[in-house]
């Protein structure tokens, strides 16, 4: 946002390529047109540093961009370096959160070949189609991003024909007429959840926002880029039965002196997982590493 | 359509093509809008001016541009025929009609955004970009003209298009309710002295402009058009008489084919209304009379 004009600059260039059509010239020069031209000078901007997806990295490679930084942070990082291997950044557009998960749970599917966690998502899916048919909205509207996933899932089990490698797996991630369509599909999950359990919901939109159930769906949830905060977790966990611990580097220390780094675990609300009670035992398949207004992936030990 | 043309693997094109068999499959009397043979992300569209306002009975026809990223990013309107509330060959702000562009999401469609645009179209602008503020006779007119002939735009065939969709319409939209205020005004007003007079002559004398400041102007005759007969108010009887009178003057023919059910039952409420007006302005005089000094007030009516 600095450097506005720069940036407009760049969007401008970029807007003039990627029209489709030809009878286009006088539709420029617009207010919408300058806030589109902004934001997609932004996403440019942010894609030129880094893929939706990024490569692993070892956690040493996050301590490297505190070196100088708070001595908090640091100690944090020697923390989590007891449990954690490695680090998958995510680009920073609004979507991380979303696009983390989708990486991280389709990872995982591959490497455990899991047939009946896909089954029961699969199930979870089909119930999220009929919440949202429920609440309204139109098939055609939803239906590509369902397919999608469905496909996306289908091909990372092996054996068929579509089957994919762990590397296509990475490449799909980064092609944005795969990636955005996944996020979009939890986008639309998300919010037919949090509309389901409205009642439920209700306080903690409150607490954010001024905004109705429906009205933070609408502002917060669906459009693509707006960022997610536990609501959306909590949402997107609940709806497809996937529990997700999220890990927290802040600046918060610990009154005492000594440091630890807090985690939370969104643990789906009917979910009868066999440790879940269990407490300590448990561990959700899926980490994300949260820095105010960001998540990557994390990577156990 | 040929769908052959298209990529049907990209994920633009096969939603786009969803939306066209929807909109074919479910048409609206206040709407018609497809795509161009040659390119469907390139839309022609008209709409019907909205009901109850000086835009009703109008055909307005327009434009809509889709992008290559449609349904992540939002179609672009444009409207062609004069209609005195948007400018025409510019860029309708989405903003405006609460589809803030960077708000989009892909679970509103071309549909949800001509819905928006209808009912924005008797919004006051507030000096937003692209918007006029013309006055309600001008839009009449406007409203008026827009009947007789579509916009003459671009290719033969898409002229041939736009050609297809006014016959559409004019075979769903009724009529501009009544002929130009001006002639109305002429024609009738010196009737509705008359009656005026006679009506204030047999209730006692009332003055008639205690229950509205300004007669017969042409804005408030157009907007009392259903009042009802009882009232004693040269204003409001002259409108009265030119609802009863067809207008003969008007060269619209289909004026005179004007559906009368709705109108019928306005009439009633109105006439509910003005009588009880009527009784309240005669309890309110016997009220004043009979409590002597004390309506000093009145002696401004």
């Amino acid at each position: 946002m600095q450097n506005q004009e720069g940036l407009q600059a760049d969007g401008e260039v970029k807007s003039a390529t990627s029209v489709p059509a030809t009878e286009f010239d006088e539709w420029a020069n617009f207010a919408d047109n300058d806030i589109m031209q902004q934001h997609s000078a932004i996403h440019a901007e942010e894609a030129e540093k880094i893929p939706y997806v990024a490569d692993k990295e070892p956690l040493s490679s996050l301590a490297a961009e505190y070196q100088s930084g708070s001595t908090i942070l640091l100690e944090k990082i020697k923390v989590l370096n007891e449990q954690y291997a490695s680090i998958r950044r995510t680009r920073g557009d609004g979507n991380c959160f979303f696009r983390s998960f989708m990486f991280s749970y389709l990872e995982h599917i591959l490497e455990s070949q899991d047939q009946a966690e896909v089954n029961r998502i699969k199930a979870n899916v089909e119930e999220c189609r009929k919440t949202l048919q429920g609440l309204g909205y139109t098939d055609f509207t939803f239906e590509d991003f369902f397919t999608l996933f469905i496909e996306q899932l289908d091909s990372v089990l092996q054996g068929n024909e579509d089957s994919i490698s762990h590397d296509e797996l990475v490449v799909r991630s980064r092609d944005q007429s795969i990636s955005d369509y996944v996020v979009m599909f939890f986008r639309f999950v998300t919010a037919g959840e949090i509309q389901k359990r409205s009642e439920f919901f209700e306080p903690f939109i409150m607490g954010l926002t001024n905004a109705t159930v429906e009205q933070f769906c609408k502002s917060s949830v669906e459009p693509m880029g707006e960022e997610s905060d536990h609501v959306h977790i909590t949402a997107l966990s609940d709806a497809l039965g996937v529990p997700i611990r999220v890990v927290y580097l802040d600046r918060s220390s610990c009154d005492n002196g000594g440091v630890s780094v807090n985690h939370h675990d969104f643990i789906p609300a009917d979910s009868n997982l066999p440790n879940a009670s269990g407490g300590k035992t448990f561990s959700p398949f899926i980490t994300l590493l949260y820095r105010p207004g960001h998540y990557d992936i994390l990577y156990q030990k | 359509m040929a769908d052959d043309k298209y990529n049907l693997k990209n994920p633009a094109v096969k939603r786009i093509l969803q939306e066209v068999k929807e909109m074919q499959s479910n048409p609206s009397d206040d709407f018609m809008s497809l795509p161009l043979e040659e390119n469907i992300f390139e839309w022609q569209f008209a709409i019907r001016g909205p009901r109850d306002s000086e835009f009703e009975g109008g055909i307005y026809h327009g434009r809509i541009q889709l992008p290559a990223e449609y349904p992540f990013k939002p179609p672009s309107f444009m409207l062609l025929t004069p209609n005195g509330r948007f400018e025409t060959q510019t860029k309708i702000c989405l903003s405006i009609s609460n589809h803030h562009p960077e708000h989009w999401q892909p679970s509103w469609s071309v549909r949800t955004a001509l819905v928006a645009l209808i009912a924005f179209m008797p919004t006051n602008p507030n000096g937003a970009l692209g918007s006029l503020d013309y006055k309600k006779e001008e839009r009449r007119a406007l409203a008026i003209k827009s009947r007789e002939t579509p916009p003459k735009f671009g290719t033969p065939e898409r002229q041939k298009l736009i050609d297809e969709i006014h016959e559409y319409m004019l075979s769903k939209a009724p009529p501009v309710p009544q002929s130009s205020p001006s002639q109305a005004l002429e024609e009738n007003s010196p009737k509705s002295e008359d009656e005026a007079q006679k009506s204030s002559v047999d209730d006692g004398a009332a003055p008639a402009s205690e229950s509205l400041p300004n007669p017969p102007a042409g804005d408030v005759i157009v907007e009392r058009v259903l009042e009802a007969p009882v009232n004693p108010n040269p204003g409001r009887v002259s409108v009265r008489a030119v609802r009863e009178v067809p207008p003969t003057s008007t060269s619209n023919q289909m004026l005179q084919t004007r559906v009368q059910k709705p109108a019928d039952d306005r009439l009633f409420t109105w006439a509910a209304v003005g009588l009880t007006l009527a009784i309240l302005v005669l309890l309110l005089k016997k009220f004043m009379k009979s409590s002597g000094p004390g309506a000093v007030f009145m002696d401004g009516s």
